[in-house]
């Protein structure tokens, strides 16, 4: 479903993605871990063509993004962070411009508008503008939007920031039931919490660098024989959370000990 | 008693280290303004905004280079010239001057509470809440003083070297106490209504001032401009100064009287009526500081919470378009309608020209039809009679035309992602903007050729060229705000890139001008070369809507490149 070769983008001087290679298969729900800065954003917006990479290739749903963009496009569901909307537009009218804006069937379109707002529990707001919309309402609309024309890969950055406790929850189960169905989820998160419960598989990237890509499982056997290649004692990989597999796989178990450098400020 | 008197001396005094200290921050915030300034520009690394910086310096030393020319003119033929009452005149520039600061103040105070985040950050620091609004004041103070200097530096360090030295120090100290009581009066009235103000609209409500503003400025130089009054465009005597600009009492005229006495040499005038103005405005900042902290306090800072705005869902009307007509064009034609309607901001580019154009056909069209009709039937009489609709057309066509990209703002990623070509963009822009601006001058222009009476030929033949000159003009222009599309605006009034505001403008001129001389040159070869008139007269405005045409569409080509290498980041 989805296939990177050797993806690079540069902004001048600054390496922002190198060489990433990914494949990602149908069905799947895909975790790209990272800390912030790391290159998460910038590798989802060249895969769904909103960023040129300086080299290298993607290919999505069976089509290359930037040689045959629409028909990628149009298999591509995307859901931005932060995600700016039309303000002066309600719930409503900014879904039937989704709908339009992908060539989908007008009844159907309205069909699928009706079942998506009463999903994610907006009906009563479908006619309010989306300046009166909080953040999590936002993010529910974006979501409704990119699933309105039945994508075969859905693209999420940070999805769950800004969610109540409730509709993180209702999101997981829909993610899910997405893939049951043979589509792809591809999302990005610092928060491995979430990562952990959802993902069948995981890439983790660090300054633009793929640093490890497997199953949870596979990257606690990555991060066990990372300990051992540095000459220590490996703890056992079995129940290592992936907060403790990531920040071994990243180096970060060695960074300064906050409590000195608060110390140093209170001094 | 003692209590009392130790606490008042003493709340006195704290009072006035709150003014002091606002005097401080504000002068803080200003470097910290200009510093913005400079790294937007100069220290931006973007060739663009270094050669904007680099043209507006210029443009200002070529300012300076034509005022300083005509100040040593004014300097030198003074001495043979009979007296000048300088004190009218400069009262009367400061009278002017206090409308340009009670609006520019208005404006910036609006902003600063509603839409300027960073009050909020001043005020969880740890000063005086009365620092801080003194502060802002301050703020406009400098603004208002750098702008004046820009404009009127040689002017004044002319006579200071030639003449009085006190002259450049003197009147930078009237330009710095002069705004103070308008820009504090208008600060605490500010305060005051945006108690009613509801939250989420403050973008709308400064546009709206600045609409009403623009209006009433429009409607006042249309009744009282010697050039409009009477039929035609006969000039009227100019009135006697009313008593209101000189009068004693007045802060305008202290600050005239004032400036006069710089200008004539005569100090102790001078000083006399600048230690008034200092102590007005030192009592009006102090009171004004005052007060405004208490009316902070007193909770009146907070706006009215927004009621939800919806979409007109009991009235909501399924749009149905025809099926030949593509979905996704139907779809941004009806979103940037909504867009544009809906945004009070927005909204004022398209009704702004129509209601000027309408005032000035109500309160003068009785003048301009029978100035027309005079000429008689004919083609010149119905190209006379789109004058009008061709103001009306450059205004629609720059208004609309090239902010339609940049209106997609920071939401163009939801068309980039989607699986459309970028021209199909553009080609729905050209759309969005052309039927209003279409419907718009064919009103008017209908209207003026039925008044005029050109002869139906001429008058239909005009019409129908000023339709397609609409059509092309309006694709031009959003051609043009594609190459210069800004996407990062988050204040309606920064949409347009003052480049493309520039070219868009010279290109109107260039294409109504040539069409006009081709019309005209075509009446004039038809008569001297003894041609059919009508056929001469229709093959000029064919071959102008021609070029037009030609021109729009390798605009459009060139604004499709660019945008298809657009990245949304």
């Amino acid at each position: 479903m989805l296939a990177t070769r050797k993806l690079t983008k540069k902004y001048g001087a600054l390496t922002a993605v190198e060489g990433l290679d990914l494949q990602v298969g149908p069905g799947e729900l895909f975790g790209f871990l990272g800390p912030n800065g790391a290159g998460k954003t910038t590798t989802i917006k060249m895969l769904v063509g909103l960023l040129r990479p300086t080299s290298g290739s993607a290919t999505v749903a069976g089509y290359d993004i930037q040689l045959e963009p629409e028909q990628a496009k149009a298999r591509i569901g995307y859901v931005p962070d932060s995600a700016s909307l039309y303000e002066k537009l309600s719930a409503r009218e900014f879904l039937e411009f989704s709908g339009d804006l992908y060539h989908v069937d007008r009844a159907a379109r309205d069909r699928r508008i009706q079942t998506l707002l009463q999903l994610f529990s907006l009906r009563d707001r479908a006619d309010d503008f989306l300046s009166s919309y909080s953040r999590g309402m936002r993010q529910k609309i974006s979501l409704a939007a990119a699933l309105l024309h039945d994508p075969q890969i859905l693209f999420l950055d940070e999805p769950t920031v800004g969610l109540d406790p409730k509709s993180a929850h209702q999101m997981k189960d829909l993610l899910q039931d997405f893939c049951r169905e043979g589509k792809t989820v591809f999302f990005s998160t610092h928060i491995l919490e979430i990562a952990e419960r959802m993902c069948t598989r995981m890439a983790i990237i660090d300054r633009g660098r793929l640093i490890a890509a497997g199953t949870l499982e596979e990257l606690r056997g990555m991060a066990a024989a990372s300990v051992t290649a540095a000459g220590l004692i490996p703890a056992s990989p079995d129940g290592q959370s992936l907060e403790q597999v990531f920040l071994r796989l990243t180096g970060s178990e060695d960074d300064e000990d906050m409590g000195a450098i608060l110390s140093e400020l209170e001094g | 008693m003692r209590t009392w008197v130790r606490s008042s001396a003493s709340s006195r005094v704290k009072l006035a280290d709150r003014v002091l200290d606002g005097l401080r921050l504000g002068l803080t915030l200003w470097l910290v303004q200009f510093q913005i300034f400079l790294n937007q520009t100069v220290r931006s690394r973007k060739p663009g905004r270094i050669a904007g910086f680099v043209v507006g310096v210029v443009l200002i030393l070529f300012w300076w280079v034509n005022i300083g020319a005509l100040t040593l003119v004014a300097v030198s033929a003074r001495a043979s010239a009979p007296p000048v009452a300088l004190v009218t005149i400069l009262s009367i520039a400061f009278l002017f001057y206090t409308g340009v600061l009670l609006f520019s103040s208005l404006l910036f105070s609006l902003n600063a509470l509603l839409l300027n985040p960073d009050l909020e950050i001043l005020l969880t620091a740890p000063r005086s809440v009365e620092s801080v609004l003194a502060a802002r004041m301050v703020v406009q103070v400098l603004r208002m003083l750098v702008l004046s200097l820009l404009l009127t530096f040689p002017a004044l360090a002319i006579p200071s070297v030639t003449g009085n030295p006190a002259v450049l120090p003197g009147f930078v100290l009237l330009l710095v106490l002069y705004p103070v009581p308008p820009i504090v009066l208008i600060s605490v009235l500010t305060l005051a209504l945006v108690r009613f103000v509801p939250a989420g609209r403050g973008k709308e409500i400064v546009a709206l001032l600045g609409v009403a503003v623009g209006l009433t400025i429009n409607v006042v130089n249309f009744l009282v401009n010697p050039a409009f009054r009477g039929s035609g465009f006969r000039r009227a005597t100019v009135d006697a100064t009313p008593g209101i600009v000189t009068n004693s009492w007045l802060p305008w005229s202290w600050a005239g009287r004032a400036a006069a006495g710089l200008l004539g040499g005569d100090l102790p005038a001078a000083l006399g009526w600048g230690l008034a103005l200092l102590l007005a405005s030192a009592g009006i900042l102090v009171v004004g500081v005052l007060v405004s902290g208490r009316l902070y306090r007193a909770g009146w800072i907070q706006t009215v919470p927004g009621r939800h705005r919806r979409a007109a869902a009991g009235r909501r009307r399924e749009w149905k378009t025809p099926g030949s007509i593509n979905p996704v064009l139907a779809g941004i034609v009806l979103k940037d309608w909504r867009m544009r309607t809906r945004d009070v901001a927005q909204l004022v580019r398209f009704v702004m020209p129509v209601i000027f154009v309408l005032l000035l056909l109500g309160i003068r069209g009785s003048g301009l039809v029978s100035a027309v009709q005079a000429g008689g039937p004919g083609p010149l009489t119905a190209l006379a009679g789109l004058v009008p609709a061709s103001v009306l057309l450059l205004s629609l066509s720059g208004g609309l035309g090239l902010s339609a990209i940049s209106l997609e703002g920071r939401a163009i990623w939801i068309y980039a992602a989607s699986p459309n070509p970028i021209g199909r963009l553009l080609y729905a822009k050209c759309w969005a903007s052309a039927l209003p601006t279409v419907v718009a001058t064919l009103l008017v222009a209908v209207l003026m050729e039925a008044l005029v009476h050109p002869g139906w030929l001429w008058g239909t033949a005009a019409i129908a060229i000023l339709a397609v000159q609409a059509v092309t003009l309006t694709a031009l222009m959003v051609a043009i705000g594609g190459v210069w599309a800004r996407f990062d605006w988050t204040d309606a009034r920064r949409m347009m890139h003052p480049a493309a505001g520039i070219l868009g403008f010279l290109a109107q001129l260039a294409i109504m001008g040539a069409t006009a001389l081709l019309a005209a040159g075509s009446v004039v070869l038809a008569g001297a070369l003894h041609l059919e008139m009508a056929t001469a007269f229709l093959a000029a405005l064919v071959l102008a809507a021609a070029g037009a045409a030609v021109l729009a569409y390798g605009a459009l080509v060139l604004a499709a490149d660019r945008l298809r290498s657009l990245e949304v980041a």
